[in-house]
């Protein structure tokens, strides 16, 4: 377990080998020291995770130094391994190494940045790198330092193709919208601190367990965690950026935008776990807020044309439960369904690149069709995806998690949060269904490349869909049977209630109805092409109006004032100064005539003047 | 020895502007360069030699002795620290302006080390008649620095400059000459010694003291500059060759920072006690006021000009929150800020020197012909945008968490400071390097190995900031200690 520094050196490593070397290795090596350095964290990772299983502690800390010591302020970087943060890293090296190894095909020889395949996998290896510091550390200071570093990976990632200024705008609003969660979350860690004089997590978690705090004040704290949970995590009310950020390269979409780092809220709230039981209100407003976010999305992906936006709306939804469960107490299934996620969401995205690349980045689902034959292996990865994304009993991972969910809400919260989360469960498969029928069956709109031949058709892409096929189908068995140990047992659920088989079945309907709806079987334009439907389909597809709502209340108003004021007012008091010393220097170079007559009047008018004022005053 | 190095440089800048006559327009910057080294090689045997009751060195020299006017010199933590960063940004600024000057090269760089001097004597001065005389020794060779070498609108530029600095520097004069009588009409001792005033300044009736410590802090508070008192800035900064703004930006900016933590605040610490709520509100006000001017801005120079008084806000909001974490937190600023900003004016005075603009609407596209310096852009963008494990940062996560012990709703108010500076940072680096490529582009050389290493070794400090800053906040921690003014 000494070794566990050498997961985040890895990376890091990796990322300062391809930084400092400006581009000039070769293609290969790139790709081997990218996708590598992952790989051997990973492999780290499962042997410090194995020694640290076997040796039965719940938790293990290695400081490795003291970051800066301030008064009473000294946090250290330390990294902590509990069984929370060995499932992250698990996730993180695993499917972070998967996604490389796919991205080395992916980028490989890429038309639009033909020379950044080493600039890609440095930003990658970073990430993964900040990533891993996230989630190991033992310091809120230090999580805050991996925090704020995905967000600038992300940020890089998103504008990778930066010839394109729509990309940077993108990268730009990713960054600023997860910019304001973070100030939140920075006031509250400026409040845990001087309330408990200490950021180090379990410390706190100790103190506040001895009831070192009063009620409100844990309330704000956990409610400024959680704001900056909101804006990494794409909740509302900070979600808007997560469906422009599918600007970036689709194997940054299905790490960063899917698997890690958008549920590094997730983690945050699981890990200050102790800080929410200790205030109900907290709780229930991450329930909310999970409730909320879950139901918008899934109606928001539902009209959209973009195969990846889909799946970032998908994404939302998916992390919506996990905020809904973490709010109604279902912390390890939260954790399950963050593993989940992880696995079918990468796949999803990653087939989806395949397809993507296939047919010369075209991303519109609307100009794609009849597939199915032209791609099979990407086919057969989406469909299992897209099996798990809605649950499919008894055969996915996403069932048990998304179960064990939702039944978990019924139990302790009642029929609401249940109840909102089955109607989603019922949109997410007829959105899925949509995706699926539109994409692949029906007549061919766009042909493929010759599909032997193609980059897509090597190993490095297809191996890792294959893998994460197999973890999409066994990751649920993985997490009853690992995870029940680690993180504390999932919810015993029983499948013979009728709200169990509810759960079951209403996605089952919504394929149904997908499929009568989307493959024409059922005419449904009278509802299209009416009214409402109209309305309905723009409404949705502008992700419920938040954009042009932000856009009006904030942007423009802060836009408007900058360029107001760009010649500061402020200069304008000094300018009246200069302007009245100038009028009086004019005034008096003025009576400078030069003319004998002129002066002589002045001084006649100036003694008289002063006589009348002597003689008034005495 | 420290009287020594100081008249080292000033006798430097007399041999540079004598080397042009003898080895033509590259001498000059030869002798400066070497100076500098010298002058960082001697900062760095001081503090491996180590300190003796806090002082690294420390030299008095009698000089009007009638009016307790001495010549009193000390290196403590904190001094030696801001003189590390003079002599350093006196390389930068040597090797930033390498072949950006036309025209006098000797007299060009005996401003540099005239400057660079006066900075040294104001950063070690521990007497009050010659920290003054260091304060204005300072000032002279810098208005020549814009008016000579400057841009189109110098000449306004370096006026401002020079009667905001002027009248500044009027108010403080006053301020010490009175502390100096009423100190000794209540003791009847007559210092200009700032370790006496110090002892007696408590004996000065309290609503004297008042107006004393207001004159000292509109005279920094100016040179820092604070919202309102800013509007010189902008100007100046645009206006000045490449090594002026680096010298501006680096250390002058800061000596305001240091004169209000060495004098305002210790002299007079209860009238600054009552005054901390006024210095937190300019500090937050700067912090937002100066990061919305700066998105505002069209011109590169400028905005990175603006970012200033938006980093500087955090020094007032650090000093006036009165606790060892705001403390530190403002000194950790100015070293990083020192780094970081000289670095992005390097970069603008590179852009222009190849492009011979400044707008960034004339600029886009340009990583591709330059990767190198797109790469160092976006690198101190992201230091000042303050991301963590960069120095920056620590600076700003110190001062606003002393900040918020303090005062809750300011610190709030600064903290969202740091969206904005996400907002014009990243907007700077898409509008010049970003998107598609300009025609302009087309003129752009990358970084060679001159520029590189010194832009390397700014970034190599930023990071060994932000991931160890603990030697530095030993060295001002001791310094802190001495105030006397921390509960």
């Amino acid at each position: 377990m000494e070794s566990l520094w050498l997961v985040p050196a890895f990376p890091l490593a990796g990322f300062l080998i391809l930084f400092l070397s400006e581009g000039r290795l070769p293609d290969r090596v790139v790709a081997g020291i990218g996708a590598g350095s992952v790989g051997l964290a990973a492999l780290v990772a499962l042997l410090v995770g194995q020694a640290f299983v076997e040796s039965g502690q719940t938790a293990y800390s290695q400081v490795l130094w003291t970051w800066m010591a301030v008064g009473d302020f000294a946090p250290a970087i330390t990294l902590r391994l509990d069984a929370l943060s060995l499932v992250m890293i698990g996730v993180i090296t695993g499917v972070g190494f998967l996604i490389h190894v796919y991205a080395t095909g992916y980028m490989w020889k890429d038309e639009q940045e033909p020379k950044g395949y080493s600039r890609f996998f440095a930003y990658m290896n970073l990430f993964v790198f900040a990533m891993l510091m996230l989630v190991l550390g033992d310091d809120l200071l230090v999580l805050f330092l991996g925090w704020e570093g995905v967000g600038l990976c992300s940020y890089l990632l998103i504008g990778f193709y930066h010839k394109d200024s729509a990309n940077g705008l993108a990268a730009r609003k990713a960054f600023v919208v997860t910019r304001v969660g973070d100030t939140a979350l920075a006031l509250g860690l400026f409040l845990l601190f001087w309330e408990l004089g200490t950021l180090q997590v379990q410390a706190a978690l100790d103190q506040v367990a001895a009831g070192a705090l009063d009620q409100g004040t844990i309330t704000l704290i956990c409610l400024l965690l959680l704001g900056g949970a909101v804006g990494k995590s794409a909740q509302l009310p900070l979600q808007t950026w997560l469906p422009d950020a599918m600007a970036g390269p689709t194997p940054v979409s299905a790490l960063i935008h899917a698997a890690t780092m958008v549920t590094a809220g997730v983690y945050l709230i699981a890990r200050m776990q102790g800080l929410y039981l200790a205030s109900a209100d907290a709780q229930h407003a991450v329930a909310v807020v999970g409730l909320l976010t879950l139901l918008v999305s899934a109606f928001t992906a539902l009209a959209q044309r973009d195969i990846k936006r889909i799946l970032a709306y998908s994404t939302m939804s998916q992390i919506g439960y996990m905020f809904m469960a973490l709010g109604v107490g279902a912390w390890s299934a939260a954790i399950f369904h963050l593993m989940t996620h992880a696995f079918f969401k990468a796949l999803l995205f990653l087939s989806a690149g395949s397809v993507i690349l296939a047919l010369h980045h075209e991303q519109d689902i609307f100009r794609m069709g009849g597939l199915r034959k032209k791609l099979p292996v990407p086919f057969f990865c989406m469909a299992i995806g897209s099996g798990a994304l809605v649950a499919l009993p008894f055969v996915t991972a996403g069932f048990f998690s998304k179960d064990a969910i939702l039944l978990t809400a019924f139990e302790t919260s009642g029929w609401l949060y249940w109840g909102g989360g089955v109607l989603a469960a019922g949109v997410t498969a007829l959105y899925t269904t949509r995706m699926m029928v539109i994409t692949f069956f029906g007549e061919t709109k766009t042909e493929p490349h010759d599909t032997t031949h193609a980059k897509f058709a090597r190993v490095n892409m297809w191996l890792p869909l294959l893998v994460l096929c197999a973890l999409s189908i066994g990751g649920g068995w993985l997490g009853i049977g690992v995870l029940d140990d680690l993180l504390g047992p999932l919810r015993a659920v029983s499948h013979a209630s009728p709200q169990a088989l509810a759960t079951m079945i209403v996605p089952l309907l919504g394929i149904v109805l997908g499929v009568l709806v989307f493959s024409g079987r059922v005419d449904a334009s009278r509802f299209v092409e009416s009214r409402l439907g109209d309305w309905l389909r723009r409404f949705f597809h502008s992700g419920w109006g938040f954009d042009g709502l932000y856009d009006r209340v904030i942007v423009r108003p802060f836009v408007a004032l900058a360029q107001a004021n760009q010649r500061d007012a402020v200069d304008f008091v000094y300018k009246v100064v200069v302007g009245l010393t100038r009028a009086f220097h004019y005034m008096a170079a003025l009576t400078q005539t030069g003319r004998l007559r002129w002066y002589a009047a002045n001084m006649a008018i100036g003694l008289i003047a002063l006589l009348l004022i002597a003689a008034g005053w005495l | 020895m420290i009287l020594t190095v100081i008249a080292l440089l000033l006798a430097a800048g007399g041999l540079a502007w004598a080397a042009e006559r003898v080895g033509g327009a590259a001498a000059p910057r030869w002798v400066s360069l070497v100076a500098f080294v010298l002058g960082l090689a001697w900062v760095a045997g001081e503090y491996l030699g180590g300190a003796d009751a806090g002082l690294y060195a420390a030299q008095t020299l009698p000089w009007i002795p009638r009016f307790g006017i001495n010549v009193i010199l000390e290196l403590d933590g904190l001094s030696l620290l801001m003189v590390a960063l003079t002599m350093f940004l006196g390389v930068v600024a040597v090797v930033s302006s390498w072949d950006e000057i036309e025209n006098g090269h000797g007299f060009f760089q005996f401003n540099i080390l005239w400057v660079m001097a006066g900075v040294v004597g104001v950063f070690t001065a521990m007497d009050l008649f010659l920290f003054f005389f260091f304060w204005e020794v300072m000032l002279i060779p810098m208005y020549f620095l814009i008016a000579i070498w400057g841009h189109e609108n110098k000449g306004y530029a370096s006026m401002k400059f020079f009667l905001f600095t002027q009248v500044s520097g009027l108010l403080m004069l006053l301020a010490i000459l009175a502390l100096v009588f009423f100190a000794h009409a209540a003791s009847a001792e007559i210092s200009f010694a700032y370790a006496d005033l110090k002892r007696l300044a408590g004996d000065i009736p309290s609503d004297v003291r008042a107006w004393l410590m207001l004159g000292f802090f509109i005279a920094f508070a100016t040179k820092l500059p604070a919202v309102p008192l800013h509007t010189w800035l902008p100007d100046a900064h645009t206006q000045a060759p490449t090594a002026g703004s680096v010298i501006l930006a680096g250390i002058l900016l800061k000596t305001g920072a240091y004169g209000i933590i060495r004098f305002a605040v210790p002299l007079f610490p209860e009238a600054s006690q009552d005054f901390a709520w006024w210095g937190m509100v300019l500090g937050a006000a700067s912090v937002l006021y100066g990061g919305v001017m700066a998105f505002s801005q069209s011109d590169f120079k400028r905005l990175v000009a603006y970012s200033s008084i938006a980093h500087m806000g955090f020094i007032l909001l650090g000093v006036y929150a009165f606790n060892v974490q705001g403390m530190q937190g403002a000194v950790m600023t100015m070293i990083a800020h020192g780094f970081s900003t000289a670095a992005l004016f390097m970069m603008a005075g590179a852009l222009q020197h190849r492009l011979h603009t400044r707008e960034m609407a004339d600029m886009g596209g340009l990583w591709t012909r330059a990767p190198r310096m797109g790469v160092l852009t976006m690198f101190f963008v992201v230091a000042s945008v303050g991301m963590p494990g960069l120095g920056n940062f620590v600076g700003e996560f110190l001062a606003l968490l002393g900040a918020f012990r303090a005062n809750v709703w300011l610190a709030v108010a600064a903290t969202f400071g740091i969206v904005v500076a996400a907002v014009y940072g990243l907007y700077l680096l898409q509008r010049s390097f970003q998107g598609a490529p300009m025609p302009s582009a087309e003129a752009m050389t990358d970084f060679g190995f001159r520029e590189m290493s010194v832009m390397a070794l700014m970034a190599l400090g930023l990071v060994w900031l932000g991931v160890y800053p603990q030697p530095v906040l030993d060295l001002s921690a001791a310094t802190i200690a001495t105030l006397g003014v921390l509960p």
